[in-house]
């Protein structure tokens, strides 16, 4: 168990991983002898460079940095990885990379730290390397942010599989005593023509890996592209079919026993009191634990854990966080919002005068809109399995971020990061959720007190209850329009700013004067990302209020936005080619509405209109076309599967999604009261796409998700003229 | 910095666990009912009807009953009760395959013309499907051999009663 086994983690497909390898490949040094052992240790196996790995039957693997959580990614990487290997994609296999330090990733920390860096273009592999310090230290190892294809994928997966070819190649010329240009490539195979020559990759794998690092990788060009931008079917769909795919709730480990939880309801609670006198006696009870901020009870079973977990009396400490209610938190929004009144608050961002051109106005509009905390509700619910023995600690699940799980868990051990050995498995629901490391430290703290291994499993309620939150928020607009109808000022304060910084900001409208602002408004409740963060609740901040300038402007939704974009050709293509899907202008039925919507996010160009049928009791959203602008796509299945499960999750948020406090806890549990969107409540999705920039790719899990609830906000405006300022719909009657 | 904190606010947990070295929390209070394999002794006192005077047949029972858990979700085994997802499990040691009147066995079961004893069970637990193709005992295979032994145990007592 104790040492990590590359064995194990690829036959069975339990993984871990992170990222990198440009900077490890092209800097000073090669590191193979280090991960050779741990990656490369099957008979006739070499490891050419951190993220390749040839077989001796020839099988190409695409070590990959980051995990799998339903989005698909690891596909699209093994298919940038391959394209620019030459490797035959039937002997293509992909798996996670190790949560080791030396998997972190780079590019992501440069993604995060430094995204508007402009290096020359010649320096472009080697640059990654001087992040590579400061992510390890910052445990830069997620998946998260949009970020695997765009930021891993075309920075570092390419250039791996472009450096591992040229090894090859170098390899092959030494050995035939050829000139390396005269050497092709292709399935897997070197050649050279004018001997007739020709041998798989395997052959030269071993002497390939030998090569000095190529310092700039020829990366080829779209024309050249065999697998990039191929609907490629995805490498995980027949384990999640036949039922084999292992995910972080599936672990199994000899003597395992279960471990039900229930954490103080209210935030920040200690546990004061606990009478566990009836679940002393329940059948499989083992052990009864007061942790302070949670109960747990461990058992021979999971149910009969939760069973006996029911029947526990609790009391808990008082808190500040108590006495707050919904309201009261929104009115204490309105208190802060108030005091900052027309100048107060952090700036964000400001050009020219938004004050000024506000006051001179010839048509002034100002609205308030508030939206709800939200849930991940991920299908499977938290979990981590732990054992904590004899000064080491192996765990188990689902994360984001394996390698920083592997520091949470040694923290809460109190080992030696050494000393942990972290194994992740397929994650059912990231969403952002499984970033955070409460499930991971709760489970070791179990385990480290029974001393033998725990699987603690989450009850849904548990799930719910004390998730890390969207957070619930108010945003005030003040916008001035000129005599002819134009746009010339933009005023927005909001609560809160947490992710991405640019989420409240609209530079791609052309708007002579804005200024956003925001104030921080103190909770007890804890903040998670949420698919696409702050743009979720900005995206529809930001185009409801647009629609309500194009209302008072007198103009179409479509046509108003045009003007204020029509100086950028890719936001206007977007723009247009989601209208013409929609067949914008044409005459819906009675009672049907249709509303646009365009955010950009995660550096990917999304424009959704949707149809709503209001002629019902409640809203029906009938049809949404997507029109999607993400650089160039990869998987264009995988891709437009993202932009239809971003809004099966936009959706459910807009129609359903609300976490409300009563005396500070949070008052929903389950799905009776946290709704999900149901099958026939599925609207048809229409996705198109356009690839707008080869060079600078955008993301895709979470850019399809903030214009759905304007779009469909907005057409319930042109379908009833009700503009509705608050979300979930469920709040608003439309009888 | 403005991006630096944006990681800090995508990561909380992260940016604290990479600054603190102090260990999470211990126990406030740790109540160990009984070590995981040992019987639950206070309720197989309370509840096995032929405990006096025969510890040493009721620990193992006991100790069946216990890792009978995992079963229970689709078993009962009380005399009178009706079968649930699965048949009822009284007094089934013993008897041939698909006895109960009040369950629908799948035919593969029905003509299989097993009777369970011991080791019948003890084959039939450990791969349901492979020992009787098309049983709709999909769920509950029992891969641990001590396990079994201890389910048959319990499952003979109670056809013993």
């Amino acid at each position: 168990m104790g040492k990590w086994s590359r064995r194990a983690f690829i036959g069975a497909g339990v993984v871990a991983g992170s990222a990198l390898v440009v900077g490890v490949a092209v800097r000073p040094g090669n590191p193979n002898d280090e991960l050779k052992p741990l990656l490369a240790d099957a008979e006739g196996e070499e490891l050419i460079n951190a993220w390749v790995k040839v077989g001796a039957d020839n099988v190409v693997t695409a070590i990959v940095p980051h995990v799998e959580m339903g989005q698909g990614a690891l596909t699209a990487l093994g298919q940038m990885l391959a394209d620019e290997m030459d490797a035959d994609w039937a002997g293509v296999q992909v798996v996670e990379a190790p949560a080791i330090d030396q998997y972190v990733s780079d590019s992501i920390g440069r993604e995060f730290i430094a995204p508007n860096l402009q290096v020359p273009e010649f320096f472009e592999p080697t640059v990654a390397g001087g992040f590579l310090e400061l992510a390890q230290a910052m445990s830069l190892q997620i998946t998260g942010g949009s970020y695997s294809v765009r930021g891993t994928g075309q920075r570092a997966m390419r250039t791996a599989g472009a450096a591992a070819r040229e090894m090859l190649i170098a390899a092959a010329a030494s050995e035939w005593n050829v000139p390396e240009g005269e050497i092709t490539t292709a399935n897997s195979m070197v050649s050279h023509a004018k001997s007739g020559k020709s041998e798989p990759y395997a052959k030269f794998a071993a002497a390939a890996a030998e090569q000095s690092l190529p310092a700039k990788p020829k990366l080829k060009s779209p024309d050249k592209y065999t697998l990039m931008g191929k609907p490629i079917a995805r490498t995980d769909i027949p384990a999640k079919v036949d039922g084999t795919a292992d995910f972080g709730i599936d672990a199994k480990v000899p003597g395992m026993k279960y471990a039900a939880v229930k954490a103080a309801p209210v935030v920040g609670a200690q546990v004061e009191s606990m009478d566990a006198t009836a679940a002393k006696s329940m059948p499989g009870v083992l052990q009864i634990l007061n942790m302070g901020d949670f109960v747990a009870v461990v058992a021979d079973g999971y149910w009969q854990a939760q069973q006996a977990l029911n029947t526990i009396g609790t009391k808990y400490s008082k808190t500040e966080g108590d006495k707050l209610d919904q309201a009261a938190l929104f009115t204490r929004y309105d208190e802060y919002l108030d005091e900052a009144g027309a100048d107060g608050g952090d700036t964000e961002t400001e050009e020219g005068d938004a004050a000024d051109a506000f006051a001179n106005a010839a048509t002034k509009v100002e609205a308030e809109y508030k939206v709800p905390f939200l849930a991940h509700a991920t299908m499977e619910p938290m979990n981590c399995t732990a054992w904590v023995r004899d000064g080491k600690c192996d765990v188990w699940s689902g994360h984001q971020s394996p390698l920083g799980a592997r520091k949470a868990a040694a923290k809460a051990a109190g080992l030696d990061f050494e000393d942990v050995t972290y194994h992740n498995a397929y994650l059912g629901g990231g969403f952002g959720r499984r970033s955070e490391n409460d499930n991971i430290e709760m489970a070791v703290r179990i385990a480290k007190a029974t001393q033998y291994p725990v699987k603690m499993i989450w009850s849904r309620e548990e799930d719910t209850m004390q998730d890390h939150y969207r957070p619930s928020a108010t945003s005030r607009f003040q916008g001035g329009l000129d005599k002819d109808g134009k746009a010339v000022a933009w005023s927005n304060i909001h609560t809160h700013l947490f992710d991405p910084q640019e989420a409240p900001t609209v530079p791609y409208y052309n708007i002579a004067n804005h200024k956003i602002r925001k104030v921080d408004v103190p909770t007890h409740l804890r903040f998670g990302p949420w698919r696409s963060v702050d743009h979720s609740q900005h995206g529809f901040f930001i185009e409801s209020f647009v629609d309500e300038m194009a209302v008072a402007a007198g103009k179409d939704g479509y046509a108003f936005r045009r003007e204020l974009l029509k100086d950028s050709k890719r936001h206007l293509a977007i723009l247009d080619k989601a209208a013409e899907m929609s067949g914008w202008g044409n005459t819906l039925p009675e009672g049907h509405g249709r509303g646009i919507a365009f955010v950009p996010s995660f550096g990917s160009v999304i424009a959704q209109v949707a149809e709503v049928d209001m002629t019902g009791a409640k809203p029906k959203v009938k049809k949404v076309y997507v029109a999607a602008d993400a650089g160039f796509v990869v998987n264009p299945d995988g891709f437009t599967a993202q932009m239809e499960s971003a809004i099966v999750y936009g959706l459910t948020a807009t129609l359903y999604g609300e976490i409300s406090l009563k005396d500070g806890a949070v008052q929903q549990s389950n799905f009776h009261d946290y709704q999900m969107l149901r099958i026939n409540e599925m609207p048809e999705v229409v996705v198109e796409i356009i690839n707008g920039d080869h060079k600078r790719l955008g993301g895709g899990g979470e850019p399809g998700l903030p214009p759905i609830a304007p779009a469909v906000t907005n057409a319930i405006f042109a379908a009833t003229g009700k503009r509705v300022r608050e979300l979930p719909l469920s709040k608003t009657s439309f009888a | 910095m403005r991006n630096l904190s944006a990681i800090l606010a995508v990561l909380p947990a992260l940016a604290l666990a990479a600054c603190s070295s102090d260990p999470a929390p211990e126990p406030v209070e740790q109540i160990i009912v009984r070590e995981p394999g040992a019987p639950p002794v206070q309720q197989a006192a309370a509840e096995e009807p032929a405990v006096s005077g025969e510890n040493d047949e009721a620990a193992p029972i006991a100790a069946g009953k216990s890792a009978f858990a995992i079963c229970s979700g689709c078993h009962v085994v009380d005399a009178d009760a009706s079968s649930t997802a699965g048949p009822n499990l009284h007094a089934s040691v013993g008897s041939p395959a698909g006895a109960r009147e009040d369950f629908a066995y799948s035919e593969a079961l029905k003509s299989s013309g097993i009777t369970w004893t011991e080791a019948e069970l003890d084959a039939y637990i450990a791969d349901p499907a492979g020992k009787v193709p098309g049983t709709t005992m999909v769920a509950g295979a029992v891969q641990d051999a001590e396990q079994r032994k201890a389910i048959i145990t319990y499952l003979t007592s109670l056809s013993a009663t």
